[in-house]
């Protein structure tokens, strides 16, 4: 609560200021604006606080070292509840009326998907720290200039399902898959991605079913597959249906599974300890472990009462120094050149460690695989796809 | 596996899941049988069964291998969660709903879903809202039969059901209890003119509802999982069952579970359609039945008997 109270009370205090600096030109002139749209408030609320906190941790070290090209930064933050609606009020305000340089955000898919299709029309680059839905970076570019101004932190889900089909058809040898998985955008996004890209390579989906997030009784779903004879089942879904899934499969024999990072919440491991041995899935790669990285968690530790970052908080901390850089490369506030300097950011030593981008504005991430053994997830390494080929890369 | 023992393994799972909404459909039809008014809140008594069962068992068999001692340990628990939710029943009876037995039809209906939420807040308040596991109280190796497979805790979901219903149908069939209960089902006034407890007939009704919830929850709780809103899905479900099969009507509301169960198991498969769309089946089924013969498979048009 004295959290929240804080922060609104700083988001208050940066409208005032904007308010009392007026619209002039010359009270702005040495501020470059960066926006943020996150959720500051409602049930989500913790991961929009965590991303625009790292963000304003990040522009006060940046401001503290002397700013950008003599400027110091100003983060002005926009609430969007994690709603669509919200996140476009704030996307116009920030864009028409705060005239900021670039946005780092939106949080979630739904608004990012929104927010990005306008950031290509009005010209203005915008980072998502936490967006992964393969469409986010997918928007057409129906500017003047024809240009990619949507980028993001975060490795998208497409990336995932991709690094996920090499490895099960390169590296474990499969042929036969079948997935289960639920009808919304995180499973059904993967599921997908990997029915592709797997199908491409010459395996075959035997097997394809559907459930609902909720669902507690998976039997059906698994005697089909079963009755499909696959090598192993795909299960891209959220924590409980993993665990019941992985439980009742096992009463009917079914398996092995294969899963994504979904399966990285521990939970799974209280709810279905018994059957999750043997399990591998695509998660997270854990960066080298750099000082960039625990320096930023040790501030943020420091800065915010202790609490601890999470790996989107981690992305934002990122976003703002790739802006940050770009800006400075740049030499001023104008959103094309900008943007120009963030899609040219090459090898940025970053908390994530070495950060590029592709040419649609993801980014170039490997992924980690695990694979579990009895309740342990083992770490094997971070995979690549590079020239139709699954690398580890360390 | 051929197409014969896949269907047979549907409704294998469709029995154990439709005798878990069989038990607790029957608190709907009875407490409707009676009072003409649904107990929104049957769904939440469920999951306060389960949540009771899950503590007492852990209590009892704490970390002890499966055997004969977790077996009993688990029937333990299970007289335990059916005595605490029929007091539970009853005394939500009488301070949510007997108040407003005379009142606008819709007052004790708003009080329902008012105990409804009171149940299931209360319950992530004090437990929180992750689902907890209830753990099988013996091994649950999974029994071959040909091309299907049965797993004991399905035998012991479906053997628990039946023992139930059987007692149940003597008990209303068989006692002066059952009787008076009839007989309030048919007309409480008159009931109350030939010397019936109205009252007390009212309040055993919903004991014996909700002690059959604890053992539905119970039961739930290995394929479902225990969490504070666990009752809101499955109870919604059972109400359909007692539906389809006649709501007022014990043998219809063990008939219209047993059919759900089987339907959603085999409806989407069967419909080549996708199970994520297994939920609309069974709905749907719900919706035929009200506009073929809206009373339900064995429901009786009570007009016709005046």
């Amino acid at each position: 609560m004295r959290k929240t109270v804080a922060i609104l009370l700083v988001l208050l205090l940066s409208i005032a200021g904007v308010y009392a600096g007026g619209s002039s030109e010359s009270a702005d002139s040495d501020v470059y604006k960066i926006g943020f749209i996150g959720p500051l408030t409602g049930d989500n609320a913790n991961y929009g606080i965590r991303c625009s906190n790292a963000a304003r941790l990040a522009i006060d070290k940046i401001n503290a070292a002397g700013g950008v090209g003599g400027k110091t930064l100003e983060l002005i933050a926009e609430d969007s509840e994690g709603t669509v609606d919200k996140a476009i009020a704030g996307y116009e305000k920030l864009v028409y009326s705060d005239n900021v340089v670039a946005i780092i955000g939106p949080v979630f898919t739904s608004p990012a998907l929104a927010v990005a299709q306008r950031a290509m029309e009005d010209e203005i680059v915008m980072i998502s720290p936490s967006a992964t839905h393969k469409d986010v970076t997918a928007q057409a570019r129906n500017n003047a200039d024809g240009k990619n101004y949507v980028f993001r932190t975060v490795p998208s889900d497409a990336l995932q399902a991709e690094v996920a089909s090499y490895y099960f058809y390169q590296v474990l040898g499969y042929r036969k898959l079948a997935t289960l998985y639920a009808m919304n955008d995180y499973s059904q996004g993967l599921a997908e991605g990997l029915e592709s890209t797997f199908t491409s390579l010459g395996g075959e989906i035997v097997s394809s079913q559907t459930c609902m997030v909720g669902d507690k009784d998976f039997r059906t779903q698994l005697s089909q597959i079963k009755s499909a004879a696959p090598e192993a089942v795909y299960i891209p879904d959220y924590t409980v249906e993993i665990a019941q899934i992985l439980e009742q499969g096992a009463q009917l024999a079914v398996g092995p599974f294969l899963s994504s990072d979904g399966f990285s919440d521990p939970m799974v491991y209280q709810l279905a300890g018994d059957f999750t041995d043997g399990v591998v899935y695509i998660g997270p790669a854990q960066a080298e472990a750099s000082t960039i990285l625990t320096d930023f968690q040790a501030a943020y530790r420091e800065a915010y009462n202790g609490d601890e970052a999470d790996s989107f908080a981690t992305n934002s901390y990122d976003a703002v120094n790739i802006l940050a850089a770009a800006i400075e490369r740049a030499g001023s506030g104008d959103r094309t050149l900008v943007r120009d300097e963030v899609a040219a950011t090459k090898d940025f030593q970053g908390a994530n460690g070495v950060m590029n981008f592709a040419e649609n504005g993801d980014l170039v991430a490997s992924q980690g695989v695990y694979h579990v053994e009895g309740t342990t997830p083992v770490y094997v390494g971070s995979f690549q796809v590079q020239n139709g080929q699954i690398v580890q890369v360390d | 596996m051929n197409t014969l023992s896949l269907y047979m393994q549907y409704i294998v799972n469709g029995i154990t899941l439709g005798a878990i909404y069989s038990l607790i459909a029957l608190g709907y039809t009875m407490v409707y049988g009676i009072l003409k008014f649904i107990n929104f809140a049957h769904g939440d008594i469920l999951m306060v069964g389960a949540f009771t069962g899950l503590l007492v068992y852990q209590g009892l068999a704490g970390a002890a291998e499966p055997g004969a001692w977790t077996l009993l340990a688990f029937f333990i628990a299970m007289v335990i969660s059916m005595a605490l939710c029929a007091v539970l029943g009853v005394f939500i009876e009488r301070v949510a709903y007997k108040p407003l037995r005379n009142a606008n039809r819709l007052a004790p209906l708003l009080s329902a879903i008012g105990v409804s939420f009171i149940l299931s807040n209360g319950a992530a308040w004090i437990f929180g809202t992750t689902s907890r596991r209830f753990p099988y109280p013996f091994e649950n190796e999974p029994i071959h039969l040909g091309g299907v497979t049965i797993t004991p805790h399905q035998i012991l979901v479906v053997i628990v059901s039946i023992i139930m219903m059987v007692l149940l149908a003597f008990f209303v069939n068989k006692t002066r209890m059952g009787k008076a209960m009839r007989a309030t089902s048919l007309d409480q006034n008159t009931s109350a003119l030939m010397g019936i407890n109205v009252n007390r007939v009212i309040s055993l009704t919903f004991a014996i509802g909700s002690a059959l919830a604890a053992v539905g929850g119970m039961l739930a709780s290995f394929d479902f999982r225990v969490y504070p809103s666990m009752g809101t899905m499955t109870g919604l479900k059972a109400f359909v069952a007692a539906v389809i099969g006649g709501i007022g009507n014990i043998q219809g509301a063990m008939i219209g579970g047993v059919l759900l169960g089987i339907l959603e198991a085999v409806g989407a498969p069967l419909l080549h359609i996708p199970n994520g769309m297994r939920d609309t089946v069974a709905f749907a089924v719900l919706i035929i039945i009200l506009l073929v013969k809206p009373e339900g498979i064995l429901g009786k048009n009570e007009r016709e008997k005046v």
